[in-house]
């Protein structure tokens, strides 16, 4: 974590634009990741539509952009802050409407429902040419000219993510963010505790939405363009991937994830176009050969603390996480 | 327009078609969910991969035995032998050892699969799509031309889903996989060996998507990207006919394939999100499928 607090604003000082762009592209893909994350490290649910909110928040940014700006591609910076802010409620909204029906069910009933919600949004968005732009998507979504400037850009994303980063952290922390732990290890049992769990599940839901929505508002204006592909199912994929790579059991997994994910795609696409095998073979291994992600490797192999912090609070570096596992395994094999 | 009985009767037999390859597709997908619990997203990445092998047997052969229908059979039958084998071979060496996992892990295993085949088909055959032409003349119908082999493939595809349900009745190879399906453990305890029965189902149900690959060759080219497209449409099918239910599966898989059908004429771009809306209905509704049982789920 220090290591990734002090690198970070370090990244412009490197020579060249690139390195810049992919850091920017690594903390929006992560806050999205790490929003993904609230949902599935915390609450134990995987959602295969997340994207639909990144795209929401995208979509109601660039849409209020281009209101603003009448097409000219002129913002002031007033405006552009607005346009930013609007992202995050309307991911939100978005979210519960989605979420209310979606925390009806688990497992893999909600990853399916929550799929269709997400492709149903894909072609909504996709077909809507007056008001989304249809397959066309939004184009010159120009910044102010302060920020069109990739250093400046950088850095306003660095305060955004990063502040946000602390927000869900701190909700992490909360006896809310124990709750959603207690019902990731047993519904069941939360119930019993007198804990409604469906309204916690949906609160959480457009909470993980909201950020989401933040990470699709930076995502417009870094491009300069959106288009519906941001609600689609890859897209909801890339925050599984680095939710993975990284780790679901840490706070910072999904960050970490998107570093390498982002990382690994700026370097191999350099070279190849067969980008998809590559990060299907290291997903491959990775779910072969380390289910907890990288950090947790880390933390059996290594065994020092790598800016890592185990979600459940009290629990040994790889002791606790798998004999859950190994419970999970017996009680499905039993069932 | 709309209403004219030519459209309606191409829009139903196109739709019913398509129910067949949803169905051929679904049963599979819907076997290997009820015996072994892991939904495989790969699964219509394989019968593309299927589709590919065997158009390349029917190019081999076409070129000295004359591309007709009946070299079509022979490499309907070697691609699906084929791709049994590759079936065998992943559920033996990958899906095994995610048994006991965590879902999303499975997913995510299956998930990769995709990644990994769909490059390499786009390595070996390139970006092209891939079809095979069987000069067949177009049978005139209500004032409209129709492909006949919609008739083969409905015809097959109904054959198909009588023999599945014939194998899973009335076999004792059947009962066992609906056995497992109840209960692994007893099946287990009886001294059947599940590895063996997961292997097959699984096997199986990838022989039967190369098989409607291979049969839909002359009508619907091979393309990078189709199996996404299907993959999402199999899932609408089994969520809403029921996991592990083979009547579920063909019904549903006759629902979603007349709906999309009909609503392409009306929403062309948005006839998919006319059947998520089907699939959000039923899970709120029924969660288990309209064939499914509620207890198990």
């Amino acid at each position: 974590m220090v290591l990734l607090v002090v690198g970070f604003p370090l990244v412009p000082a490197l020579p060249g634009m690139f390195w810049t762009e992919v850091a920017t592209e690594i903390l929006i893909l992560g806050l999205f990741a790490m929003s993904f994350n609230l949902i599935y490290g915390y609450m134990g649910q995987i959602s295969f539509g997340h994207a639909a909110f990144f795209g929401l928040g995208a979509y109601g940014t660039a849409i209020l952009f281009r209101e603003l700006s009448g097409g000219t591609g002129a913002i002031t910076m007033g405006q552009f802050f607005v346009a930013l802010s609007v992202g995050p409620p309307v991911a939100a909204l978005g979210a519960l409407v989605v979420g209310f029906f979606c925390v009806r069910l688990t497992g893999i009933y909600f990853a399916i429902l929550t799929l269709a919600f997400g492709e149903l949004l894909f072609y909504v968005v996709f077909s809507w040419y007056t008001f989304t732009g249809g397959d066309d998507g939004i184009q010159r979504l120009l910044p102010p000219p302060f920020f069109r400037d990739a250093t400046a850009y950088y850095y306003l994303t660095l305060v955004i993510v990063f502040g946000a980063a602390a927000v869900m952290w701190r909700i992490t922390r909360s006896p809310f963010g124990y709750v959603l732990r207690n019902m990731r290890e047993n519904q069941l049992r939360t119930r019993f505790l007198g804990i409604d769990v469906r309204r916690y599940m949906l609160v959480n839901f457009v909470i993980a939405g909201a950020f989401a929505g933040m990470a699709g508002a930076l995502w417009g204006p870094f491009t300069r363009s959106v288009g519906p592909l941001l609600l689609g199912w890859q897209e909801s994929g890339i925050a599984v991937f680095m939710t993975l790579i990284g780790g679901a059991g840490y706070f910072a997994g999904p960050a970490i994830g998107s570093i390498i994910y982002t990382f690994l795609q700026a370097y191999v696409t350099g070279f190849t176009v067969y980008w998809p095998l590559t990060i299907g073979t290291v997903i491959l291994l990775i779910v072969l050969f380390s289910p907890g992600g990288l950090l947790a490797v880390f933390d059996a192999k290594v065994g020092f603390r790598l800016g890592r912090t185990p979600i459940a609070p009290g629990e040994t570096p790889n002791g606790e996480a798998e004999t859950g596992a190994a419970v999970t395994a017996e009680t499905k094999a039993g069932s | 327009m709309l209403l004219d009985p030519g459209v309606i009767f191409g829009q139903l037999l196109g739709g019913l078609s398509r129910a067949m390859i949803l169905f051929l597709l679904s049963s599979g997908l819907s076997l290997t969910f009820g015996v072994m619990n892991i939904l495989n997203f790969a699964h219509a990445t394989l019968w593309l991969l299927g589709g590919y092998i065997t158009f390349s047997i029917f190019s081999y052969f076409g070129e000295f035995l004359g591309e007709n229908g009946w070299v079509l059979v022979l490499a309907i039958v070697l691609g699906t032998s084929i791709m049994v084998g590759v079936g065998y071979l992943i559920e033996r060496f990958l899906i095994r050892r995610m048994y006991g996992r965590e879902l999303p892990e499975q997913l995510l295993l299956t998930f990769a699969l995709i990644l990994i085949i769909g490059d390499l088909i786009k390595l070996v055959w390139g970006v092209e799509d891939r079809s095979i032409f069987l000069p067949i003349e177009p049978l005139e119908m209500l004032d409209t031309y129709v492909n006949p082999y919609y008739f083969v493939i409905v015809a097959t595809g109904t054959a198909v889903a009588a023999g599945l349900w014939w194998f899973l009745q009335k076999t004792r190879y059947g009962m066992i996989v609906r056995a497992a399906v109840y209960s692994r453990d007893m099946v287990s305890a009886l001294g059947i060996r599940i590895p063996l029965i997961y292997a097959g189902v699984f096997a199986l149900g990838i022989g039967i998507a190369a098989f409607a690959a291979g049969v839909f060759l002359p009508l619907m080219p091979m393309a990078l990207g189709v199996d996404i497209d299907l993959i999402i449409q199999c899932f609408a099918v089994v969520v809403i006919g029921g996991f592990g239910s083979i009547l579920g599966t063909f019904v549903a898989s006759v629902i979603v394939g007349v709906v999309y059908s009909f609503s392409i004429l009306i929403w062309p771009d948005g006839a998919l999100a006319v059947v998520f809306l089907i699939v959000i209905a039923v899970l709120i509704w029924r969660p288990w499928g309209l064939f499914g049982t509620e207890l198990r789920y």
